[in-house]
Formats: C-alpha cells, structure tokens, sequence
C-alpha cells in the first residue's frame, strides 16, 4: 500500500457520486493554482487505494476531464495537466464549466436567502470577492 | 455473466421470489441491497444452483444454475452468510482440504490472505468467532482465484477495521480485468465504495437496476418554499414522496433535471432548493409507503 497522500478528500456516502467529487475537486485545485500545467495526476490506482474506492470511478471521473480537456493522457505516464487557454482556463466547454460554478454558488445563495440579503446585496458581495481576488493576482 | 430471467421462489406457499431480472455483464461489481428479508439469499442461492427455482431461470457462465458443470463451479467463488466449515481441523488443514479439489488454487496469494487478516492457521476451526469465521470462507473462496465472486453479506459478522481490510482486499481484486462480482449487503457505505452498479430488491421484485452513480444523479429531495398557501392538489409528477405543509412542501424525485427547477419555480410561486441524497437516504425513501415508484431502472 502506498503511505503517500493523494490531494483529493473523498467521500464515498456523501450524495454526490465520487467521480463528480473527483472532478469537482481537480478543478478547484486548478482554479487554486495548486494544480499547475504539466502536473501529474495521482494514478488511478493510487487514488482508489489511499480512498478505499472502486478504480473503475477514479478511471471514469479521470476520462471526463480528459475529454473536458482538463488533463492529458499521457501514455506510460497517466494523466498530465493540459496546457492553459488564451482566457486562462481550463478549455472544458463554456456551458460545463459555468454549470460547475453555479453548483458551487448554490448552497451560498441559500444561506444568503436565510441570512436576509437581497439580490442587490448578494450582487455587491460577489462583485467586491471578484474585484478583491483580482487585486491579489 | 448472470442471467435471471422472471424467476420465483415459493417456500411452502409463501412467495419470496416474484419474477426476478437481473443480467450480471463481465467486470461488473454490482451490490445486491435490500431490507433484511427481502429475498437477497434466496435469489443469491437460486442463482447458484443451490435452491431450485419454482418458476423462471438462472444461468451462470453458460450453465443451467440447476445443473452447473464442473467447469463452471470451478470458475466461480462464493461465500456464504453463514460459513459453514469442518470444527474438528485445524484453519491450517481446512485451507489444504480446499485447496486440492483445485488444480489453479494460488498458495501464496493465500498465505498473503491469511497473514493480512491474522487467521490463526494454527487454531481449531471449532471456536474461532462468528468474524473469523467468516474471513475463512472469504479466503477459501479466493483461493482459486475465481472469474465471478458471489458474496452474501460478507462483512456482516466482521467489526470495522476488519471490514474496512477485507474491502481493500475486494478492491484489489476488482482491479483485475473481467473480474466480476456480486455482493448482497444492508451497509450503503460499503456499497458506496466498492459497487459501479446496485440492484435494489424490494419484496421478491428489482425495483432498481442500474449505475450507482446514475442513481445518485438522478434521485434528489426538493425543498419548496412558496410565496403562498400550497394548494392540497400540490403534486410534482414521477415524485417518490411528497409532503406539503402551508407554503412548504418536500418532494423526492426519482428523475432529476433541471428544467423541473424550472417548473416548479414558475407554477408555484416557489423558491426551490435540491439536495443530493446518498445511497441510505435513496433506500429508505425507496422504502417509504407502498407505493409502486416512478423509477425506471437504468442502463
């Protein structure tokens, strides 16, 4: 068994199915910069084993960013970060990456609901993050 | 793999098995839930020519389940709710009694087994717990290292440290190609991490069949909050469960999309919440009432 940890946090009884965690969390390392271009993905088996999870999951959540054009497969190797777009993203589809985003947001606007914020409010606090995140890059 | 085909089991006119599909495609690990008495061991034992069906048919690998041939018997592995061994041998003596009605039996990937999950080869089969017990029958299983693996509740008996072991062990297995196996189970989170497809069986029927995930996807809970009174004709079609209070209601659905969003946002006035459910919740929701569910099995 390898003893070398894997950076994904993987729960098996949580009610999203653990390929969509896997994806979910490459892209938020990615968005984090934790992940960088040319990076190497933990192997598939490495994952299912440090996760107690069936490989078949990890292979498929691994196939889905492939064709996302997330990572790169790199034979004799595994899967590889790909290469930035011009506008500095990952180059998965436009509609699938806000559909990622806006699943984030979802459980936020909720609290925000029960917090008792208007829609104009919750608009000044995401304008004031985005406008704070770019100052720091 | 597997093939179950409108199968029933009647024991002394009480009806278990009430016509029963299920197809088993090589490389699958598919988890068999179902409350405790739904049927799992009965069908599992149908399945392996080990009960005779009253009506239908099971056929493994090729073979008639009723008659399998050798070759077939020697291709397959299972391990028993309750291990049932020889009390007067030594754990050492069980293994070797085994081990030679096999021609392909792998000895070191036994001894491996053994070591891993401190069998006491030494110790008389006789007094080893309910837990032991049942690691025995999984090795003894294993042994020949067989193409399709049926378990009955495997892990019931074992405490969770020894649970967590032996799935490593069943994950290791399944990494190997075309390695299929089915295994029946009450523990969702077992299931979570080892199966790619689950069979629900509900009172003697497969009320679900299909990809994990694709479940997962596809059952969420609503919440829905209105602007106003919900009227009591308040019903969302294909719902699994609904219940209205005031302006509130809680609906499960067994066919998620986004447009039902949608939908119900115009239609009622309403602010609607989804919330994902994990595999327990799916099974009690499943379990509630006695309605017939609007879920269709999936491929």
């Amino acid at each position: 068994m390898s003893g070398q940890p894997i950076p994904f946090e993987i729960h098996p009884s949580s009610g999203v199915p653990i390929y969509r965690q896997l994806v979910d969390q490459v892209y938020a390392l990615l968005a984090g910069g934790h992940l960088c271009e040319g990076d190497l993905l933990p192997s598939v088996r490495r994952v299912a084993r440090a996760a107690s999870v069936n490989p078949m999951t990890v292979s498929k959540a691994y196939s889905l960013l492939e064709s996302q054009g997330a990572v790169v497969r790199v034979r004799g190797q595994g899967m590889r970060v790909a290469p930035k777009n011009q506008k500095g993203q990952a180059s998965g589809r436009l509609e699938e990456r806000k559909e990622q985003f806006g699943r984030l947001l979802e459980p936020a606007l909720h609290r925000a609901q029960q917090l008792g914020l208007s829609d104009t409010e919750v608009r000044e606090v995401l304008d004031e993050l985005v406008h704070s995140l770019k100052r720091q890059s | 793999m597997i093939e179950i085909n409108q199968l029933e089991k009647h024991f002394d006119g009480k009806q278990v098995l009430r016509g029963v599909d299920l197809e088993i495609a090589p490389g699958t690990v598919l988890g068999l839930l179902g409350q405790n008495g739904c049927g799992k061991t009965t069908l599992i034992k149908c399945a392996l020519g080990l009960l005779r069906p009253t009506g239908g048919s099971a056929t493994v690998l090729g073979d008639d389940a009723w008659h399998l041939s050798a070759d077939t018997k020697a291709r397959l592995g299972y391990v028993p709710q309750e291990v049932v061994s020889y009390p007067w041998m030594r754990v050492r003596q069980v293994i070797a009694y085994t081990a030679a009605f096999y021609p392909n039996w792998n000895g070191p990937f036994v001894d491996e087994l053994c070591r891993r999950w401190r069998l006491p080869l030494e110790d008389r089969v006789g007094p080893l717990s309910v837990g032991q017990l049942q690691t025995l029958g999984i090795v003894l299983a294993l042994g020949h290292e067989p193409e399709l693996l049926v378990l009955d509740e495997p892990v019931a008996s074992l405490d969770p440290s020894a649970r967590r072991r032996f799935l490593r062990t069943l994950l290791e297995i399944i990494d190997q190609p075309n390695r299929t196996v089915l295994f029946s189970t009450h523990i969702t989170s077992d299931l979570e991490r080892v199966a790619s497809r689950v069979a629900i069986l509900r009172e003697g029927r497969i009320v679900f069949h299909g990809e994990l995930d694709s479940l997962k996807e596809r059952v969420k809970r609503l919440h829905i909050a209105s602007r106003q009174e919900l009227p009591r004709s308040f019903s969302v079609p294909g719902a699994l469960r609904c219940e209205v209070e005031g302006t509130a209601a809680t609906v499960s659905v067994g066919d998620f999309d986004d447009r039902l969003v949608d939908e119900m946002q115009t239609t009622w006035d309403a602010e609607v919440t989804v919330h994902d459910l994990n595999l327990e919740e799916i099974f009690v929701e499943m379990h509630r009432g006695n309605s017939e569910f609007g879920l269709r099995s999936s491929e």
